[in-house]
This record gives C-alpha cells, sequence and structure tokens, in this order.
C-alpha cells in the first residue's frame, strides 16, 4: 500500500514544487473520491506475475512505483541515507489522440533524497515529465525506468542495476547487485489487499536487500559508498478505504541476516487499521507473512516539523512469536520529504533485542492538509 | 539677475492682462507643440512597448535559444539532451501564428510542456496551482489558457469555445482557465499544450525553439553536444529581426516623431517671438523712463519662463490626453499588421517626456532671446518704432538666408554624398528642413516684390504690401506652414514612389493565374507532396512554377532562400536591375538571383558569390543577377529548384504558380480545389493578393496620414493665432483705415487677402522644399534602411492638393479675424491716443 496517497495527491497538484500553499493539498479522502479511477483496471485477485515483463510499467492501473530506499557509508566511515523513487501516474485510462507524439495519459514524478547523516542534513529533489516523446517512461527488456535524467538501467536480466540522478544539490551513481536474496511476492502471492472491499489492493513485490556501491555527492562533495538498497515495486488503482488517513511504513534489514517490512494503516482518528499488513524474510529467503495483531507498534518520540506537523521518529516495534523486540530511531529528526506531495520518509538504525538498518516512512502527519487527523 | 523693481512687474502683468489674447496664443501654441511632440512619441514608445512586452513574456528568463537554421528542430534534439546527466534547464516550445474566427488581428498560439516550465515562465508554471488542473490541462486535447484581458478581447469566458484557424484549417479550442492578474499568462497569447500546439501548427515531432537558461559552464556543456544543423543563440542574438517591429513601421514612426518635434519647435518659436515683437512699443517706453537694458532683459525673460512653464505643463497635460487616441490608431496598425498587441493605457514614458518638455522650455527661450536681446539694446527712441524693427529685420534676411542655404546644401550633401548610415539621413533631413524655414522670409520678400509689380487691384497691393510690412511677425508663421506643407509632401511623395513601385513590382511578379497555398497569408506553411503533384499535373496547367522557402543565415542577416522552378512566363516577371547576359542560363546552372536590398547591403554584383550554410556543409553560389524586390529588406535569394533540392533536401513546396490553358482559369480554379482533396488550399487570384497585398501597404501608411493631417493642423493653428494677433495688434491701423473711409467689408476683405497670400507663399516654397524630401526619404533614407531604389513618382494631385491645403488653412485662419476686424468700431480706437 505504501505511498498510494501521495501519488493520488501529486496528480491532483502535480508540478506545485515552490508553493507552499493549502489549497494544493488534498485529503486523502478527497483523493480517493476522484473520478480518475473511471476506466482503470483493478487488482481483485492474485495473478501469476511474470518477469521479465512485470518489471516494467502497467499503465493498465492508474499508479505505479519503482522505489528504492538505502543505508550507505563512505570509505572514511560517513553514514548516508538515500531515496530514489520513480511515480507512474495515469491521469486517466486508455490512449491519447495519435496527433502529437507529445499527447500524454500518464505522467512521472520523480523524488531523490540523500540523507548526510554525520553531516546531520537531509536533501531532496523533485521532477515530473510526461510519459511520452521519450522524455519518461518504463520498460521490462532491457530493463528501464527513466524521467529525464534520471533513471534506473538494468540489463536483459534485471540486474545489475545502475542509478543515476543528480540535482544542483545532490548526485547519485548506484550500481546495485542482485545479492543473496530472492524476489519477495508481499501479501497474498502478491497481491496486497489494503481494505474489505474488493479491488482495494495493489500488486507489490520486493527485493529486499541489494548490495549496493557507487558514488554520492553532496554540494560538490563527492564520496564513494557502499551498503544495501531496498527495492519496492507495486502498481494499483484504487487502495484506500474511506476511514484509512494514513500509514507507518517499516523496511528493516537486521544483521541476523533476515529482513522485516511491516506497515501499519490508521484510520482517520489516527488508530491502526486491521488490514496492516508486513512480512518477514529468513536468513535463506525464505518468508512469512504477519497480520495486523502479530505485530505491536508503540511510538516513542515525535519530531515537530516547522509547519507544525508531529512526525513519530522512534518507535518500539514488537513481533512477538518471532523473538523480536525492536527499537526503531531516526539517523535524523529532520528528512521531511517537503515537495507536491509532504510526507516523512527517513533511515532509521534498529536496536533492541537485534540489530540492524532501514528505512522508515510516515504519510497523513501533515497539517497544512485538510481533514487531517495526527496521533 | 537682480530682484526687479515693483513698476517693472506691475508693467508686464499690466501689459499682459490687457492683451490676454496673445497671453493665451503663446501659451496655446507652446502648449500644441509640446502637445504634439509628447502625444507622437508616447503612441510610438508604446506601441513598440506593448510589442517588445509580448516579446519577452515569451521569452521569460531564458538566456539561450536553440533553434534550427530557417526550419523547426527536430524534438529529439531536445529529448535526447535533457535526459542526458548534468543538462541545464530547458523547456521546448512551439509557437506559431493562428486566426481567430471572426476577428482581423493574428494571435500567437504557444504550446509549452508545464512541466518544464518554472525556471523560465513563473507565471506559466503558476498555472498548475490547484486541483485537477494538470490532469485536464494534459488530457483535454483541446484545452487551452487565456490573459483575463485577451479573453475579455475575444469574448470568451472559461467553458466556452475559440475557433483558431490555421493553413485554413479550423480547429476548436476550449477555455481551461482564464488568467487574472499580474501573474497573466502574457497577454494577446494562446496558450496550449505544447502536443496541441504540434497538432494545430501541423508540427508534429517538432520544436519552434528550446528555451535554457545557462551559465557560462553550462553553455559549454551545450555547444559540445549540439547536432549539426542546430544552432544556440542567445536571447538577444535571437530578438534582434524576429520579435521587433518591422524596420519599415519602425522608421515611419521615427519620421513621424522628428516630423512632430520640427513643427511643434515652429509653434513655439512662431508664438514666443510673435509676442516679444508686438510689446516693442512697450519696451521702449520702459527704456524710456530709465529701465536699463539688463532690467529690460531679465524681466522679457522671466516672463518667458513662466510661459514657458505653464505652456509646456498644459502641452504635458494635452499631450497624454492627445496619445490616448494616437496610440490606439498606432497599436491597432500593429494588430492588423504583426499581430494582437493591446495597450491598455499610455504609460508617460521619461524620455519622452523630457523630449517635450526640453523642447517646450528650450525653444520657447530661444524663440524669446534673440528679441529680447534686441529689445535690450536698442536705444529707447528708435525700439518705440515699429519701421525701425521691420527695417532691422529685414536687414537679417539675407544673413538668415545665407544660412538657409548653407544649412540646406549641407543636409543635402550629408544625406545623399557623404557616406553615412541611417543617422546621418535624418540628420541631414532635419537640416534640409530647418534650411528651408530660414530662407522662406527671403523668399517671401522676392515674392512680394515680383507681386508689387504685377499691377494688381488696390487692396490686393495693400495685402502684398502690409506682408512686407510685417514681415517680422508673420514670417514665422509661415515658415511654420511651410514645413507642414512640405513635410506632407516629402512624405506624400515618397509613399506615392513606394506605391507605385511596389504596384508594378507586384503586378510583374504575381503574373501567373492562380496561386495555391496552404494559406495565403500565414507563415512557413507548406503543401502536400501528393496535391503537389496532382494539381500540377491538371490538364488545363499550361504552365507552372513552384516555389519552396527557407529562412537562412548569410553576413549576420536572416535570409529568405527560395528553390523555384521558374515557368518562362514567370522569368519575366522579375525586374532585373544588375545582370550579365546569360541570366537564365546561369540560373539553371546554379547560379542565383539576388534582391537588392541584399545586393545593396552586402555590396554584391553579378559575378560575385554568397556562402550559404547547407546540408553537405557550406555552399558557394554565383550571383547571376540582382532584381528589384520589396519583399524582404533583410534580403531574398532565388535558386533554381534542383539545385535548391541537392542542397537543402527535404524541405517541402510552399507555393504553386499556375498558368491557365486558354484562359480558363475559372474552371481551373475549380479543378485544383477537387484535385486537392481534403487537403484545405487557398486558391488565389494574381489580382487578389495584390490587391491584399496593397491593403497591407495601405494599412501601414495610415498613422503617417493621420500624423501628417495633425501636423498640418497645427500648422494652421500657428497660422491662425498669427493671424489673430496681428490684427489684434492693428486694431487702431483699422480704425484709420476706416476713418479713411474703408468699408467694413473692404477691412475684412484686407485680413483675407493678406492671410491667403501667406497660405499661398507657404505653399508655394513647400513644394521644392517637399520634394527635395521626397528625394532625400526615397535616395537616402529609404535605400539605408532598406536597400531597395525605386522610381521618383510625383503625382501632380498631390501638389495641388498640397496648394490647396495651404490656402484653405490660410483662408480658415483668417475668418474669425477678418470678421472682427471689419465688426470693430473705429471711434473708440482712434479716441485712444
Amino acid at each position: 500500500m505504501r505511498r498510494l496517497w501521495a501519488v493520488l495527491l501529486a496528480l491532483l497538484v502535480a508540478c506545485d514544487g515552490d508553493r507552499r500553499q493549502q489549497e494544493a493539498r488534498l485529503s486523502v479522502g478527497e483523493a480517493m473520491g476522484s473520478a480518475a479511477d473511471a476506466g482503470f483496471a483493478r487488482a481483485f485477485e492474485p495473478r501469476t506475475l511474470r518477469f521479465p515483463e512485470d518489471h516494467g510499467a502497467h499503465p493498465a492501473f492508474a499508479t505505479e512505483w519503482w522505489y528504492l530506499t538505502g543505508n550507505l557509508r563512505a570509505d572514511n566511515g560517513r553514514r548516508f541515507g538515500y531515496q530514489f523513487t520513480l511515480f507512474r501516474v495515469g491521469l486517466r485510462a486508455g490512449e491519447p489522440p495519435p496527433d502529437s507524439a507529445w499527447r500524454a495519459h500518464q505522467i512521472y514524478m520523480g523524488h531523490i533524497a540523500v540523507s548526510d547523516i554525520d553531516g546531520g542534513s537531509h536533501h531532496s529533489a523533485e521532477r515530473f515529465a510526461r510519459a511520452a516523446a521519450g522524455l519518461a517512461g518504463a520498460r521490462s527488456s532491457p530493463f528501464e525506468v527513466w524521467l529525464g535524467p534520471w533513471s534506473l538501467r538494468g540489463g536483459e536480466a534485471l540486474f545489475p542495476l545502475s542509478l543515476a540522478a543528480a540535482d544542483d544539490d545532490i548526485g547519485l551513481s548506484l550500481r546495485l547487485q542482485a545479492g543473496s536474496k530472492p524476489l519477495v511476492l508481499q501479501g497474498e502471492d502478491g497481491l496486497s489487499r489494503k481494505s474489505a472491499r474488493p479491488g482495494n489492493a495493489s500488486y507489490y513485490y520486493s527485493f529486499t536487500r541489494l548490495p549496493t556501491g557507487g558514488e554520492l555527492r553532496i554540494g560538490d562533495r563527492r564520496y564513494r559508498v557502499s551498503g544495501h538498497s531496498w527495492l519496492d515495486r507495486e502498481w494499483s488503482t484504487s487502495a484506500l478505504d474511506e476511514d484509512q488517513a494514513g500509514w507507518d511504513w517499516f523496511a528493516l534489514q537486521l544483521e541476523d541476516g533476515r529482513e522485516l517490512m511491516f506497515y501499519q494503516l490508521r484510520d482517520t482518528q489516527g488508530r491502526p487499521h486491521a488490514f496492516s499488513r508486513g512480512s518477514l524474510v529468513q536468513a535463506d529467503g525464505s518468508s512469512r507473512a504477519l497480520l495486523a495483531d502479530a505485530v505491536r507498534l508503540t511510538p516513542l518520540r515525535h519530531w515537530r516539523a516547522e509547519d507544525g506537523s508531529r512526525y513519530p521518529v522512534a518507535w518500539r516495534l514488537q513481533v512477538a512469536d518471532e523473538g523480536l523486540d525492536l527499537v526503531v530511531r531516526a539517523l535524523l529528526d529532520d528528512q521531511l520529504m517537503d515537495h507536491s506531495v509532504r510526507y516523512w520518509e527517513g533511515a532509521v538504525q534498529v536496536s533492541g533485542s537485534h540489530r540492524g538498518s532501514g528505512y522508515l516512512e510516515l504519510s497523513g502527519y501533515d497539517q497544512a492538509a485538510p481533514d487531517r487527523r495526527s496521533p | 539677475m537682480k530682484a526687479f523693481s515693483p513698476l517693472l512687474l506691475r508693467a508686464g502683468l499690466r501689459y499682459l492682462s490687457r492683451h490676454r489674447w496673445q497671453a493665451l496664443l503663446a501659451l496655446a501654441g507652446i502648449a500644441l507643440g509640446v502637445a504634439v511632440v509628447l502625444a507622437v512619441e508616447l503612441a510610438n514608445s508604446g506601441a513598440r512597448a506593448a510589442f517588445e512586452l509580448s516579446a519577452e513574456q515569451l521569452r521569460g528568463k531564458a538566456t539561450h535559444r536553440l533553434v534550427a537554421a530557417g526550419a523547426p528542430l527536430a524534438d529529439e534534439v531536445y529529448v535526447r539532451l535533457q535526459r542526458e546527466p548534468g543538462a541545464p534547464p530547458m523547456a521546448p516550445v512551439v509557437s506559431g501564428w493562428v486566426r481567430v474566427g471572426g476577428q482581423l488581428a493574428r494571435y500567437r498560439l504557444v504550446g509549452f510542456d508545464l512541466f518544464a516550465e518554472a525556471p523560465f515562465r513563473a507565471q506559466l508554471a503558476g498555472l498548475s496551482a490547484g486541483g485537477g488542473f494538470v490532469r485536464d490541462w494534459l488530457t483535454q486535447a483541446d484545452a487551452l489558457v487565456l490573459a483575463e484581458a485577451t479573453a475579455a478581447a475575444l469574448g470568451v469566458a472559461q467553458g466556452d469555445t475559440l475557433d483558431v484557424i490555421h493553413q485554413g484549417r479550423t480547429a476548436p479550442l476550449s477555455v481551461l482557465r482564464v488568467e487574472s492578474g499580474s501573474a497573466a499568462a502574457g497577454q494577446d497569447l494562446l496558450l496550449v499544450d505544447i502536443a496541441t500546439a504540434q497538432s494545430i501548427l501541423g508540427l508534429d515531432g517538432r520544436l519552434s525553439h528550446v528555451d535554457l537558461i545557462l551559465s557560462d559552464d553550462a553553455e559549454q556543456w551545450v555547444r559540445q553536444r549540439l547536432p549539426p544543423g542546430v544552432q544556440l543563440l542567445t536571447v538577444a542574438e535571437q530578438a534582434q529581426g524576429v520579435t521587433r517591429l518591422s524596420a519599415a513601421f519602425e522608421l515611419n514612426l521615427t519620421a513621424m516623431s522628428l516630423l512632430a518635434l520640427l513643427v511643434g519647435a515652429f509653434l513655439i518659436f512662431n508664438a514666443m517671438s510673435f509676442s516679444m515683437v508686438q510689446r516693442r512699443t512697450l519696451f521702449g517706453r520702459l527704456r524710456a523712463i530709465g529701465v536699463t537694458p539688463r532690467e529690460l532683459f531679465g524681466l522679457i525673460m522671466l516672463e518667458a519662463v513662466v510661459v514657458a512653464l505653464l505652456g509646456t505643463l498644459l502641452g504635458v497635460l494635452l499631450g497624454v490626453w492627445l496619445a490616448e487616441g494616437l496610440t490606439r490608431l498606432v497599436a491597432a496598425t500593429v494588430s492588423e499588421l504583426y499581430y494582437n498587441v493591446s495597450v491598455t493605457a499610455v504609460h508617460v514614458e521619461l524620455p519622452a517626456l523630457l523630449l517635450a518638455v526640453a523642447l517646450g522650455l528650450l525653444a520657447t527661450l530661444l524663440a524669446t532671446l534673440f528679441p529680447a536681446l534686441q529689445a535690450a539694446r536698442t536705444p529707447a527712441l528708435t525700439s518705440m518704432s515699429r519701421a525701425a524693427l521691420e527695417q532691422s529685420v529685414r536687414r537679417t534676411i539675407p544673413l538668415w538666408a545665407v544660412l538657409g542655404v548653407m544649412l540646406l546644401l549641407g543636409g543635402l550633401s550629408l544625406a545623399l554624398l557623404l557616406p553615412g548610415g541611417l543617422i546621418a539621413s535624418f540628420a541631414g533631413l532635419f537640416m534640409l528642413m530647418v534650411g528651408a524655414a530660414l530662407i522662406t522670409p527671403l523668399v517671401i520678400r522676392v515674392l512680394h516684390a515680383v507681386l508689387a509689380r504685377c499691377g494688381l487691384p488696390g487692396l490686393w497691393r495693400m495685402g502684398v504690401r502690409d506682408l512686407d510690412r510685417h514681415l517680422s511677425r508673420l514670417a514665422v508663421a509661415v515658415a511654420a506652414l511651410m514645413v507642414a506643407l512640405s513635410a506632407s509632401v516629402g512624405v506624400g511623395v515618397m509613399v506615392d514612389s513606394m506605391r507605385g513601385a511596389v504596384h508594378t513590382w507586384l503586378g510583374d511578379l504575381l503574373s501567373a493565374d492562380l496561386y495555391v497555398a496552404a494559406d495565403a497569408f500565414a507563415e512557413g506553411e507548406t503543401l502536400p507532396a501528393d496535391v503537389v503533384v496532382a494539381v500540377a499535373a491538371l490538364p488545363l496547367v499550361a504552365e507552372f512554377s513552384r516555389y519552396r522557402e527557407r529562412e537562412l543565415p548569410l553576413a549576420g542577416r536572416s535570409v529568405e532562400v527560395i528553390g523555384a522552378r521558374l515557368a518562362p512566363p514567370s522569368r519575366q516577371g522579375f525586374d532585373l536591375i544588375d545582370s550579365g547576359a546569360t541570366v537564365w542560363d546561369d540560373f539553371d546552372a546554379g547560379a542565383v538571383l539576388v534582391s537588392e536590398p541584399l545586393a545593396y547591403h552586402l555590396g554584391l554584383a553579378p559575378g560575385a558569390s554568397v556562402e550559404l550554410p547547407a546540408s553537405g556543409g557550406v555552399a558557394r553560389l554565383g550571383v547571376a543577377a540582382v532584381f528589384r524586390d520589396y519583399a524582404s529588406e533583410h534580403g531574398r535569394i532565388f535558386v533554381d529548384e534542383a539545385r535548391f533540392r541537392q542542397l537543402w533536401p527535404g524541405q517541402p513546396v510552399h507555393t504553386l504558380a499556375l498558368f491557365a490553358a486558354d484562359g480558363e482559369v475559372a474552371e481551373l480554379r475549380r479543378a485544383v480545389s477537387e484535385a486537392a482533396g481534403r487537403f484545405g488550399l487557398a486558391v488565389t487570384h494574381a489580382r487578389a493578393i495584390l490587391e491584399e497585398s496593397m491593403a497591407v501597404f495601405e494599412r501601414t501608411f495610415r498613422v503617417t496620414d493621420v500624423l501628417r493631417l495633425l501636423s498640418l493642423t497645427v500648422a494652421f493653428i500657428g497660422v491662425l493665432s498669427a493671424l489673430m494677433a496681428l490684427q489684434l495688434e492693428r486694431g487702431k491701423e483699422y480704425a484709420v483705415l476706416r476713418a479713411l473711409g474703408l468699408t467694413r467689408a473692404q477691412i475684412g476683405a484686407l485680413i483675407a487677402s493678406e492671410s491667403l497670400l501667406m497660405g499661398l507663399l507657404a505653399a508655394a516654397a513647400a513644394l521644392p522644399t517637399g520634394l527635395l524630401m521626397a528625394w532625400v526619404l526615397i535616395e537616402s533614407v529609404q535605400r539605408r534602411a532598406f536597400g531597395w531604389t525605386m522610381p521618383f513618382n510625383v503625382d501632380g494631385g498631390l501638389l495641388l492638393q498640397t496648394l490647396l491645403i495651404g490656402l484653405l488653412a490660410a483662408a480658415l485662419a483668417a475668418v474669425y479675424p477678418a470678421w472682427r476686424g471689419a465688426q470693430r468700431d473705429p471711434a473708440p480706437q482712434l479716441r485712444e491716443d
């Protein structure tokens, strides 16, 4: 489910990067009520995902993303977090008129970010392009998804992947290897249900631990870095129910070789939703699903953003039947993605019963948006 | 300057209050002169600014532009560049001219990519605020955004449909949003998505240009990646020639403000010198009671300063008011000739204001300076005698005339003989006019001497003699009228000559029966290849010519290169000014015909050669002949079609010229329309093109006509005020004449005859001056500005008309003074002394 609302909002306010107007921010409720979904396919039941085809775009669905996050370390020990996300947004179902190659019913939105943990700073950038005339797009073989100069490129096989993206402040030039972990199908064989209503679901698979190396730039300084990344792929048309307001999403790589993914959906009252889900990947690559009642989440500390919004940046995460009692803390409080859509996405460190690192995403806490009740 | 005694100030004030009419006339003269100059300047700068604003709104913050020489740019160039890491901000633009259903003006349709705009045109990127806009903008293929003012002018609101016509095809657009406030998305622009613009303008896969914001490093980055045929220009380079008003129109406006300046200066000079001359009696009395020359000079100059300030202030107010109407007129002309500009309000620009104020103050003070010096210098008794004054004025007349002749000859040689640019031409023109004005008093004297010997009837003889007697006061008025009339003749002859030349040239050039184009009066349109083949193969076509066009850079100019398959009758249409014996053989062998303006500016003659960028590198083409051409001041080059297609392959046909067999033009026209099928064609008779071209010509010069009329009006007021003042002053003289037995009618006739004589003299002097001026305008100004020549075409009607206007102005100016002079009762006037 993660980040779906972000995309839905984006399509309604797209290209408003430098504005901070309240009108530009819409509630999830409004987004869900949008008629844009008309004519798009929906995820009703599990289907056999086929590769490499499913690495490419699924324009029959309204939204889709290629979502990379990772924790990296420079040769000199300096710690970094990074995010690279390309969203595909269907504005309208069906093919555009053929009178110009620039006609598009689909657009791409890109977000990149670098967290300089030891330097105490977070930098991010946003970009848009229409999915036409070669400005932005995705294909499965050879794999490539791109938005202007930002691109993620593979070969006939998906890996190794080359990532290239830069803005004035930051630059990413990374190479991602397959590693030892297989592709993980989330939910029921890749169908991730977000509510009781049929069709409110997505297709979702992940690569949970990708050895990563390359170069990272902040301003004019360049660092040789290495570490691990996490790739999420998800596409859907409609996922959230009307009473769902946001979520807290965890992607943790533990030092014992396991990975844990869990998203907690929150209702408009801020209470956890019964359709919160997750998965635990064992060191040998096998995985099991985690239901809402298997996981207990307790916020430990909040960070207050400039606009007054409060983000829970430290958590206690317990999975009793796996013997996990983890403390997840943001490596940097301010890892706010303040663009067309505002959310918190940042590198975290895991302590407690097990050690590790990962990424945390907090959505639906933005005070500026109407119809928002933060916990 | 020391303080004046109260007596002196009182004397000055008393005089002015007793001669309210004279004070008012002086004020009116100054005010009118200032007003005309200011109004013309404001109207010109207003139209120019509106035109440039539109261009600037389009450019936004861009520093550079990517263009392909003479053709639209392939959009892959942009797509490839923007995908490279490190690419600077870039924004693709597709734009072109369209007409809107039911409107005469042309509008610029601009297609852009919303996502690329933020760094360039904040107002465009700002469009995206608010829910749902981006989706509608991208997914509604007919979405249109306009500024509030444009929407109001077109009478559309959000949700309405607007029909846009391009290449004769109509595309309905739907108004998605009307932008208000200062964020207005560019006035007079029709804003659409880049895909919509490509579709409507027939530019699929092409861009008009790409805007860039480049630092020095980024400029290098781009230059290293430029594909062949693509140029990186700075915005300043690009702006030249493309976004400016056409040079012809600009020149027209400049000439007109110059004329206004001249007439305005004369008017002020007239008013002030008159007011001074009239008061010599008072000055004489003041000197007689012991006022020192210094004090007198100071008094006169103080008064002049006060009058100058008041008159200038009035003139500025009047000028701003006048400018509103004039600006609308100029803007309307610009709209019809170029594209719609809306001048909503007159902005009083500082340079124009300074010019007008400086003119008002300086001309007034200068006009006062000589009489004031004279009044101060002359001994008490003589300054009381008018005869003495006239005597001294008459003595200086030959001096003025000598100076005038020198100025006139100097001006002529500056404009015609010496090398120099356009500014030298205008300076020469100005000197010529001032010189002619200075000679005018002598001309009056000479003509007076001639007329005096002609044995005129009594009253007329008196009128002639009066004119001579009052030369000091009337000469300036006559000179002002002369300047206005001669400018009218000069500009009139130039326009006539140009009209005649253009008409002949077009008539020769348009020798075919029918012309086929995608849209006869739009730019950059081409015909589909199958239509060209089908039409040319029609059995009714006896002969045909075919034209392909492309704009290319040549020696810093943008030159139109035309690849032509020329049928024999089309060849005859060229008026070859300079050619070798084997022109057409050379042409068929690949040599080119260059237009006169191009030949003039680059110094080309048969045997020379030009170098043009071509697909295989630089092409060197020999010049076969120079032909007369008024189509473009930048220059045109005709190349044989076969050679053209080798050098610039892939350029489609723009125009077909068809010669009908056996004169069956109507039949042919029907057949052509059928052969074209669904493709929208404009099939036009040569006559219709000629008429439309001449209509455009007339529109270009409509402003000229209005300004001519305006300057004549001002000169007319000058004559009127001079006569009025003279009549008021001579009240006593008329009383004596009445007492001697002249009837009221005879007094009226006397005044009228004097006035008519003034008009006649002014017109007589204006004719040769005007012809000289036309000569300079044609041979120097036109040649240096545009590089073309034209036969001198003097229309007798125009000369006669000028003569009549001069007389009419004088007659009208005499009506009131003559009536008043006749009405006055002589007794009180006589009793005064």
